[in-house]
């Protein structure tokens, strides 16, 4: 499970996201939810995907499988511009199930009146071209894959266990054979043992199917143990981007650095604590062109805020790292980290 | 501990026995707890494990079917097991505060969110209109809303979740309780801002010696907070003692577990661990430890009777009868690392 993908750069990319934006809602309700994002996904790679709530993630995801439109940019999965079809090839392509969504809380996306055995063989019966004895094979498969077994198909989602109906959820998402699997904020609902669980079964179905997939969270010290690359997305602006143990040892933008400083731990010893990454009292005022839309997005948070914060950074490549594969969106990504060493470690008393 | 509760304890639990389904099995058995002025006591266990249970009684809010059968509850001096609805009634938000995991279902999503705080300040203090509006400006600011005239105003809709959160605890302290119960008050948050709500928490402590009793599944999150924590398994106590200490040297094979699985927050890539097995069934006839089926350690002592919580230093119990053998940590090691 901890083997690094191996990923050929001059490969192509298995899903490629390009320059897409989103903007939901009219007139004055516009809410634009996601910038220029770029994101390419290499097969067989498990990619963390962290953000807080309302960065955009789940819309991305959204976006990938077609169920929200981008305004500008395209979806390329697999050589096909997903993004740009319509009416019956859009309804083909869904239903083949090539890219498959695992939703945060099962409770409420499995339906409470189907049997387990009805909510992942739905998939493959929509899709059509199988018999019921074919299908009953497949469902059984693939509840295999995620460590249940047959004396569940009759039960319903209120029958069994949290760990279990998330088990349920991947088991659904793994019988139409999908290419791509996002799975949204996966563990958050689980306590810490099915939490592990969850996560070392997805680093296992990588490794059984070369599966790539992406997992959402807000947690990052579980996406360390298990995914390849890290995305951090802020306010539907991709900040960082790069492989898991180099943005973790040294994170480039502030924004990742508050995070991981924010993830709780049952040991004490961090590099830098939260009071040296958060605008405090004794920060002078904020600038008002630092609050305007082109100001960089986390600028009106940030304490290491300057002039050319005014304007978003572009993500552009971490000179220092081999291979070209971090990036990063941070005018003063040399100079803040100097910087947070010298602030108070500590919150001045109130 | 006879006779008369200490005089900064708050919350005292003895020997308190939950029954569910109207008497038909017992979800929590002979939990002992205080917590003291000025104190934050945490309670960590997995999923059903009877925490959540154990605060609603200590709250008075059991849920339909559900009754304390055996024990006692004391709040400050009284004794309050048996207290009427209006007793308890009086002792909610003035006495004892509550928060939960889920802020945007305990407020009404058409009101704004200052005259549900002002609602509570004029019922339970009898303050006059004008008084209650300052009153709130003043708790939303303690809370840490900036702009607290402007959030006054809005509906729920309009907040996000971490304000909401403040808003909840608000109006859980806006009536000068001695105890705050938190039930899993962070775990619905993002990482940022529940580091923010663990800080909120531990000023409220610190300024106003409010002592709070926080629930919890994962030990990280409740050794960022904690003084005390106690461990629950399958509706008993395990292990309870100074957090540190515990962190340290756990002495119950079910916390070494717990925290084999806790977030480290090294970031670094490590063999992600699970505890094998399911906890027992709620109301299952277990002679001797109920977590010996999943324990590594397991001896045939273990089985043969009831396991009694065993006193290792001033402030720390375990309910292991192997918790005194020296071997018991070196087993732990190596039976977890095989997995």
């Amino acid at each position: 499970m901890t083997a690094p993908a191996t990923v050929e750069t001059g490969a192509r990319p298995l899903l490629s996201v390009e320059n897409v934006d989103v903007v939901l809602g009219r007139g004055w309700r516009a809410n634009h939810v996601l910038s220029d994002v770029s994101l390419k996904i290499w097969p067989g790679e498990i990619v963390g995907l962290v953000g807080e709530t309302g960065s955009g993630k789940t819309t991305l995801a959204r976006t990938v499988v077609g169920l929200v439109r981008p305004r500008d940019g395209r979806v390329v999965y697999d050589g096909t511009e997903t993004s740009r079809l319509r009416g019956r090839a859009l309804r083909s392509e869904r239903r083949q199930g090539h890219v498959q969504l695992v939703f945060q809380d099962p409770l409420r996306s499995l339906d409470p009146d189907l049997t387990v055995e009805q909510i992942v063989g739905e998939g493959l019966r929509i899709r059509g071209g199988l018999d019921g004895e074919e299908i009953k094979a497949r469902v059984t498969d693939a509840l295999g894959k995620v460590g249940l077994d047959a004396t569940l198909l009759s039960r319903t989602p209120g029958q069994i266990s949290g760990g279990q109906r998330q088990r349920v959820s991947i088991a659904r998402a793994l019988a139409t054979d999908p290419g791509l699997l996002l799975c949204d904020e996966p563990v958050s609902a689980l306590d810490a043992s099915n939490r592990n669980y969850i996560l070392r079964l997805l680093g296992d179905l990588r490794d059984s199917l070369n599966l790539p997939i992406v997992i959402i969270s807000h947690d990052l010290s579980s996406l360390a143990g298990i995914a390849d690359r890290v995305v951090v997305l802020y306010r539907g602006t991709i900040i960082e981007d790069g492989p898991v143990n180099q943005v973790f040892s040294a994170p480039r933008h502030p924004y990742t650095a508050l995070l991981m400083a924010s993830a709780p731990s049952v040991k004490h010893d961090r590099p830098l604590s939260i009071h040296q990454l958060r605008r405090t009292a004794a920060d002078p005022d904020l600038r008002p062109d630092l609050l305007a839309a082109s100001a960089c997005v986390f600028a009106p948070r940030c304490p290491f805020a300057i002039d050319a914060c005014a304007v978003q950074p572009a993500l552009e490549p971490v000179p220092a790292a081999a291979g070209g594969r971090w990036s990063a969106a941070c005018h003063r990504h040399e100079e803040w980290p100097a910087l947070a060493r010298e602030r108070a470690a500590v919150a001045a008393p109130r | 501990m006879n006779g008369n509760p200490p005089p900064d304890q708050v919350l005292g639990l003895e020997d308190l026995h939950v029954t569910v389904h109207h008497g038909a099995a017992t979800a929590v058995s002979g939990v002992t707890l205080s917590v003291h002025t000025g104190e934050i006591v945490g309670m960590v266990g997995e999923s059903g494990s009877g925490k959540t249970l154990t605060c609603r009684a200590a709250l008075g809010e059991l849920p339909a079917g559900c009754a304390v059968s055996q024990g006692t509850i004391s709040f400050e001096t009284n004794n309050v097991t048996d207290l009427s609805r209006r007793g308890w009634e009086r002792l909610h938000g003035t006495g004892i505060g509550a928060v939960f995991q889920d802020p945007s279902s305990y407020l009404n999503p058409s009101l704004s969110v200052g005259s549900q705080l002002t609602e509570v300040l004029r019922v339970k203090q009898r303050l006059p209109r004008r008084e209650a509006h300052r009153k709130a400006i003043e708790l939303f600011t303690v809370v840490g809303l900036r702009q607290p005239e402007r959030v006054f105003h809005q509906v729920p809709a309009e907040l996000s979740g971490g304000m909401l959160q403040r808003v909840m605890i608000a109006i859980a302290i806006s009536c000068g309780p001695r105890l705050l119960i938190a039930d899993e008050a962070t775990t619905a948050l993002d990482v940022t801002i529940q580091a923010e709500i663990i800080e909120l928490l531990r000023d409220l402590r610190d300024q106003r010696g409010l002592a709070v009793l926080f629930v919890s599944h994962d030990l990280a999150v409740i050794r960022e907070l904690c003084d005390r924590v106690v461990v629950f398994y399958a509706g008993e106590v395990v292990e309870s003692g100074p957090v540190e200490e515990i962190i340290e040297r756990p002495r119950h094979p079910y916390t070494q577990a717990l925290l084999q699985v806790a977030s480290v927050g090294d970031f670094s890539r490590r063999e992600l661990r699970v505890i094998p097995g399911q906890p027992p069934q709620v109301g299952a006839h277990i002679s001797g430890c109920r977590f010996a089926e999943r324990c590594p350690a397991a001896i045939d002592a273990c089985r043969a009777a009831a396991i009694d919580l065993v006193r290792l230093g001033p402030r720390h119990q375990s309910r292991c009868v192997r918790a005194n053998d020296p071997e018991l940590a070196d087993v732990l090691e190596t039976e977890l690392a095989a997995r």
